[in-house]
């Protein structure tokens, strides 16, 4: 940290502050943004999380947030400007040719809030349809009743849009050749709400153009719209596979603003939620991956491991998919000890089944020579792209925010980073199985600790779980990092002075820079690799478009 | 030869006299059940206090209040099943004690595995409040009028006595005054 001061005192700072001991939090102006951008990146800040604009309306400025991340030393640094917000003077020089992973964030900036990046090779609009272009929704002033009133030419402009581009390519195209564009989805069955433009040559790829935004729900503007109990309701909603640790990042970060500190039953709590969500996205995660080879039955046995698990968590919250189950000061429900005899049934369950699965699958023959040259992602490009997750450990590099920024109770909890060497499909799938037995692991350390406290008297089981939240917060921002089922989620909180609902809240997903990988991997294969390759990154569309 | 006839004939006998699963209605025999599970809401209008948090808190608006001819607790929660996400969060901040108001904890599931709903209508939870409770909590609400009423009318009256008394009073101070 200090030898970062040191490079950054060469520029001129604004101001600086060590944040939460992970992270340097630096105010620059908006002018030296590439020269300070050059010094970290010679300090070892490759990866650069997101690139997070926040709207001050009544300030009249537009501040930047960058978030960039060391993989080696796992320090951060956390860079903020301000420009101007006037739509014609919203500018500042893009990261992109540094930091190649800030390119399609970039994107999400400028068709949100209008931001234009200056030198960026490629800034479309992303995420959002044809009759969002130029309209900037996340914007304070943006008026949403009004772009709804005329739903059926919006959808004619979208509409148009695709003719217009299937007649581009018509166009464009070689007759004489055997070169067409193809779309993969999105209703595709492995593909999910996802379109990829796939350049083809015959059977061979020449580029492939991911179109995203099918499932877009504008989860970070619902958020402002709803108080700080309500807003769980729209970031579970990120994924449903692993909805536990995205409420857990936003409750930490609405703690942090607070100044609450939770129980440590709750603390313990958010463990062991946490863990069986990530076996029911994990589990889920494994069957995707052999359902895009054509194999359903893999599918099938995790999805019956996977009911178990939901039933602890039916039991628990009362629902099994949208459990709702983590608010801001704690978990929302008692725990009752019945509950934790289910669970055992759950981890039972799944010990009777993993050996089958495992010599069966896991260790496919088959598999290994389908998958073991495909897809392969080197460490190297795993930083620069600020991948995360289980395909960033299946190259070999070792980042867990569970490990390097422990939250809830990770900190107690004995753990080790679950890695692969090669970063192929075939290792992607291994982690995928490695971090299923990790997190059967946790959780029957969680459940012994639980005990064992409930047995003491040290933990209430029916009254410890909640402290209370005032409602309204006190103007303030904070970041909270999770380890999510498929990678980091960073979530950026701003609030105002004595807010009920957030300001502004910025979700980075994980999927988003997996599904920017897509055209580099799949450039000079052939088709039939799609869904083993796509399958493989176990990519939700759900974080992806939000 | 005959033996396995016989046998055939036992089979088919016996799998004629048994029920074949198939035929089971399993609607009603949940593979889990949870206490907590959140289903449809029950609403009870008598101990509601029309305070209106389930409404602000509704993530989807799902909520709409009913208008009851009464002066004061004369608004009751009404629920659209089509919106609800199950979320939960009415029964969290109903103040109601020591049962809530809105309850979905332990809910009826059967709209999940289909049966009761014939019409968009059974989607909705709606409250009837019997005429026979609207005239109670109406004469109920009279009869405290009434007894303001006549209350105020005592205070007014015991206001206006005493103002005599002190009146009279001020004038004899004075001639007090004077004597000493």
């Amino acid at each position: 940290m200090q030898d970062l001061r040191k490079a950054l005192s060469a520029h001129e700072i604004l101001s600086v502050e060590v944040y939460k001991t992970m992270w340097l939090k630096v105010r620059i102006d908006s002018h030296d943004l590439l020269a300070v951008a050059q010094t970290l990146k010679d300090e070892g800040f490759i990866a650069i999380s997101t690139v997070s604009p926040t709207d001050f309306l009544e300030e009249d400025r537009m501040e930047m947030n960058y978030f960039f991340e060391n993989y080696t030393t796992k320090r951060n640094c956390w860079l903020k400007c301000d420009i101007p917000r006037d739509i014609e003077a919203c500018e500042i020089d893009s990261i992109t040719p540094m930091f190649p992973g800030a390119n399609w964030h970039e994107r999400e900036a400028y068709s949100m809030f209008g931001v234009r990046f200056r030198g960026h090779p490629d800034l479309r609009p992303i995420i959002v349809s044809q009759d969002f272009y130029d309209k900037t929704p996340f914007r304070k002033d943006f008026d949403w009743d009004a772009h709804e009133a005329n739903t059926v030419e919006n959808i004619q402009q979208i509409v148009d849009a695709f003719k217009e581009e299937q007649e581009i390519n018509e166009e464009h195209l070689d007759a004489s050749s055997s070169e067409m564009i193809l779309n993969w989805g999105p209703t595709h069955p492995a593909s999910g709400p996802i379109r990829l433009k796939v350049h083809c040559d015959g059977e061979d790829i020449i580029s492939i153009d991911p179109d995203i935004g099918f499932v877009w729900r504008a989860l970070e503007h619902l958020v402002t719209k709803k108080d700080f109990v309500g807003a769980i309701v729209a970031v579970e909603r990120l994924c449903f596979m692993d909805n536990i640790n995205s409420m857990v990042g936003y409750c930490q970060a609405v703690e942090e603003i607070a100044d609450v500190e939770i129980t440590e039953f709750a603390k313990w709590m958010r463990v062991l939620l946490g863990e069986v969500s990530r076996i029911s996205s994990h589990a889920m995660g494994m069957g995707g991956f052999y359902n895009a080879m054509g194999l359903h039955t893999v599918g099938m046995w995790n999805m019956d491991i996977r009911e178990y698990f939901l039933d602890f968590l039916e039991s628990y919250s009362g629902a099994r998919i949208a459990t709702a189950a983590i608010e801001p000061g704690g978990v929302r429900y008692g725990l009752q000890m019945n509950m934790l005899d289910e669970l055992q049934k759950a981890l039972d369950k799944f010990d009777a089944t993993k050996d089958d699965i495992k010599t069966i699958f896991v260790n496919n023959p088959t598999m290994k020579v389908r998958a073991a040259k495909k897809g392969i992602i080197t460490a190297k490009e795993v930083e620069s792209f600020a991948l995360c997750g289980v395909v960033a450990r299946s190259s070999g590099v070792k980042i867990d925010v569970r490990i390097d920024e422990p939250y809830a109770a990770y900190a107690q909890v004995k753990m080790d980073y679950v890695v692969q060497k090669e970063g192929s499909a075939k290792d992607r799938l291994s982690t995928l199985f490695g971090e299923l037995e990790q997190s059967i692991d946790i959780i029957k350390q969680a459940k012994r600790h639980i005990e064992a406290e409930i047995e003491n008297g040290n933990f209430n089981p029916t009254k410890d779980h909640m402290v209370k939240v005032p409602k309204k917060l006190p103007k303030g921002e904070a970041i909270s990092r999770v380890e999510w089922s498929r990678g980091e989620v960073l979530m950026h909180l701003v609030t105002d002075d004595k807010a009920k609902s957030p300001y502004r809240l910025k979700m980075k997903a994980p999927s988003f820079n997996h599904t920017m990988m897509l055209n580099k991997m799949l450039q000079g294969e052939t088709l039939s690799d799609i869904p083993l390759i796509f399958g493989s990154l176990y990519i939700c569309q759900g974080d992806l478009d939000r | 030869m005959i033996l396995e006839f016989i046998e055939k004939v036992y089979r088919v006998s016996k799998a004629l006299g048994t029920k074949s699963p198939a035929t089971e209605d399993v609607r009603e025999h949940l593979m889990h059940k949870s206490e907590r599970l959140r289903g449809e809401h029950r609403i009870d209008y008598e101990t509601c206090i029309g305070c209106d948090a389930c409404n602000k808190i509704c993530p989807v608006s799902a909520i709409t209040m009913k208008q009851l001819p009464f002066k004061k607790q004369n608004i009751v929660p009404e629920v659209n099943l089509g919106v609800c996400i199950f979320c939960g969060l009415c029964e969290d901040v109903c103040p109601t004690k020591p049962e809530k108001s809105i309850v979905l904890s332990g809910g009826r599931y059967d709209m999940i595995t289909g049966g009761w709903h014939q019409d968009q209508a059974d989607f909705w939870v709606n409250v009837d409040v019997p005429q026979s409770y609207i005239d109670s909590r109406l004469e109920e609400e009279e009869a405290a009028r009434v007894k303001k009423e006549l209350l105020a009318k005592k205070k007014a009256a015991e206001a206006a006595l005493k103002a005599k008394e002190a009146e009279v009073a001020d004038q004899t101070v004075p001639e007090t005054e004077e004597k000493s």
